[in-house]
């Protein structure tokens, strides 16, 4: 099938040698596990144990720093840091009467800051209450934080229900444009086959649907372990999980009708005819009805799958690998299914 | 003109064979009775949720149904007749436009036996009866193109539905959606978009059916 060296095989089991490793190993940045209490009252002394993630706390000392800031830009900066140890820390903040915004209850976020670990933030950490009637001027407590500990080195973010899972964005979302990359293969092959008949080309769309299909189940299967890691469940009924389902038994039903014919050549040109109608209901399946309902996945409701939110410029350097990877490990699996195939087809002419 | 020509031609052929036979749509009449004798025997009173679900079922069993026959009533040399006469874009269209009258008289007979025994949950009527004729398009495009595929297998019946069950699950779940308008069982302002991915989902099968069929109606 291919027969342009071997250079395209050796560069995807580097790249996914290069993915696992640096995937695996690459450490995660310095984040706020949890905060307790997470709420609290305008004009009292709040007190906060924190506990970080990958933190060091105790080795920088002193010169910790800690911040509540609210959404406007207004900052507290802390009464009294106690450092438990790397992990654990007790935080002291004097709330004052008068809060900066004119709601009820409002959320502030916590700012970490020591020059070890750089500077960590725990979006709406806490929940304040402003108190009515007890109104004073004390304009002269806020700070903006500022003289942020720059640190070096490589790690990917930390976000908070995700923890060490995030790795699995080198898994989970490549396999799926990877099985995406496979059945368009497997499609133009049965193009190819329906516009000259040659067997070799349904003989490559069956490897590269197989291969496909294979990415798809282990695309489930990446989803369903991180699913139950961040959702709480394996299955948890959203949208794309079912749709991917849907989708995965149309895949099936193009094996079942393989295997109901007989004559190769009718084979063929029936199984080419479902594997293009059954690829172009996938495009509905898994890019527009997704996107119309709520669901538990980045990119519902018309937004697109991956924004800055999701990849920094350090998980790039490794995601965008991790699909050229996979992708062509794919193929490389889909040749070898295919000259199996060959070789059966040799082998069933024989005798 | 000349197309349209054909395809009337070929409409007329297949409402021809249907009536002189009725085979089918009495057949399936049967079926809708005693399927929905059994369902409001069994339910006693059916809330509109589970009305609109049992509805798009029973109109999907129907469907598979009716469409098996398709184009398994033409064997052998007729076939070889059509293919030195005609362009295989007429034969699929005059098809798929039988079949969706087809499946939308059926979709009324299945509404009509519903209100029999049970009561009328639909509120918007003009909606509901949009939503038919879309769904009868949508069922008719994927039953008729997968009925054409098979016919040469000899488990046709089975295979059908096995087939078209996973392929007609994005259709289904967009007609229970805007169905489920019809009923007032939702009320969502982007009813106008779904029907638009609707259509443009029935219009890309229609597509991709069409230029499919040469390739593998000549058995």
């Amino acid at each position: 099938m291919i027969k342009s060296g071997k250079i395209w095989k050796f560069t995807g089991v580097g790249l996914i040698v290069y993915v696992i490793l640096a995937g695996m190993l690459v450490p995660l940045k310095t984040g706020i596990e949890s905060v307790e209490p997470s709420f609290g009252n305008a004009g009292e002394v709040l007190e906060i144990e924190v506990t970080g993630y990958n933190s060091h706390f105790k080795e920088a000392g002193n010169a910790v720093r800690a911040w509540l800031k609210w959404e406007n830009g207004k900052a507290l900066a802390s009464k009294s840091i106690i450092i438990k140890d790397d992990r654990k820390l007790t935080l002291s903040f004097s709330i004052p009467g008068n809060l900066p915004e004119d709601k009820e209850v409002q959320t502030v976020s916590l700012l970490i800051d020591n020059p070890i670990d750089g500077t960590s933030v725990l979006p709406s950490a806490i929940f304040l209450r402003a108190t009515k009637g007890n109104v004073q001027s004390e304009n002269d407590k806020w700070v903006t934080p500022g003289n942020f500990s720059k640190v070096t080195g490589i790690t990917f973010p930390f976000r908070n229900i995700l923890g060490e899972t995030i790795r699995n964005t080198y898994f989970h979302v490549p396999l799926w444009f990877g099985m995406m990359f496979l059945l368009l293969f497997a499609v133009i092959n049965s193009i190819k086959y329906l516009r000259n008949g040659t067997p070799e080309f349904d003989l490559k769309a069956e490897a590269f649907t197989h291969t496909g299909i294979f990415y798809g189940i282990m695309g489930l299967v990446t989803g369903a372990l991180w699913a139950k890691n961040t959702w709480g469940a394996y299955w948890s009924w959203d949208i794309k999980q079912n749709m991917t389902v849907v989708a995965l038994l149309i895949y099936a039903a193009y094996f079942i009708l393989r295997a109901s014919f007989e004559d190769p050549e009718k084979r063929g040109r029936v199984c080419a005819a479902y594997s293009i109608f059954a690829f172009s209901t996938l495009i509905p399946l898994l890019y527009v009805i997704p996107r119309l309902t709520d669901s538990l996945h980045p990119g519902s409701g018309g937004n697109p799958a991956f924004g800055s939110q999701d990849l920094d410029n350090t998980m790039r350097m490794v995601f965008y690998p991790a699909v050229i990877g996979w992708t062509l490990f794919g193929f490389w699996i889909s040749s070898l299914q295919f000259r199996y195939l060959r070789l059966q087809k040799i082998q069933e002419d024989l005798y | 003109m000349k197309d349209l020509h054909f395809i009337l031609l070929l409409f007329r052929k297949e409402f021809l064979l249907e009536f002189r036979t009725r085979s089918a749509i009495s057949g399936i009449l049967l079926y809708v009775v005693s399927t929905l004798f059994v369902v409001y025997e069994t339910f006693v009173k059916i809330q509109p949720t589970v009305w609109n679900t049992l509805y798009w079922i029973i109109f999907l069993f129907v469907a598979v149904n009716a469409m098996v026959k398709s184009f398994v009533q033409e064997k052998g040399n007729s076939v070889l007749y059509y293919y030195s006469l005609l362009n295989p874009a007429h034969v699929l269209l005059a098809k798929i436009v039988y079949n969706t009258l087809l499946l939308f008289i059926l979709s009324l007979l299945i509404w009509t036996v519903f209100i029999f025994f049970g009561d009328n949950p639909v509120k918007e009527v003009w909606l509901f009866l949009f939503v038919l004729f879309l769904g009868s398009i949508g069922f008719s495009v994927t039953f008729t193109f997968l009925a054409s595929l098979i016919r040469v297998s000899s488990q046709n019946a089975t295979l059908l539905a096995v087939l078209s069950f996973p392929l007609i699950i994005p259709v289904i779940l967009m007609l229970v959606k805007i169905s489920a308008h019809a009923l007032r069982l939702i009320q969502d302002t982007a009813v106008g978009g779904d029907m638009v991915i609707l259509i443009a989902i029935d219009m890309l099968l229609c597509g991709v059916a069409l230029i499919l069929f040469p390739f593998i109606w000549r058995d």
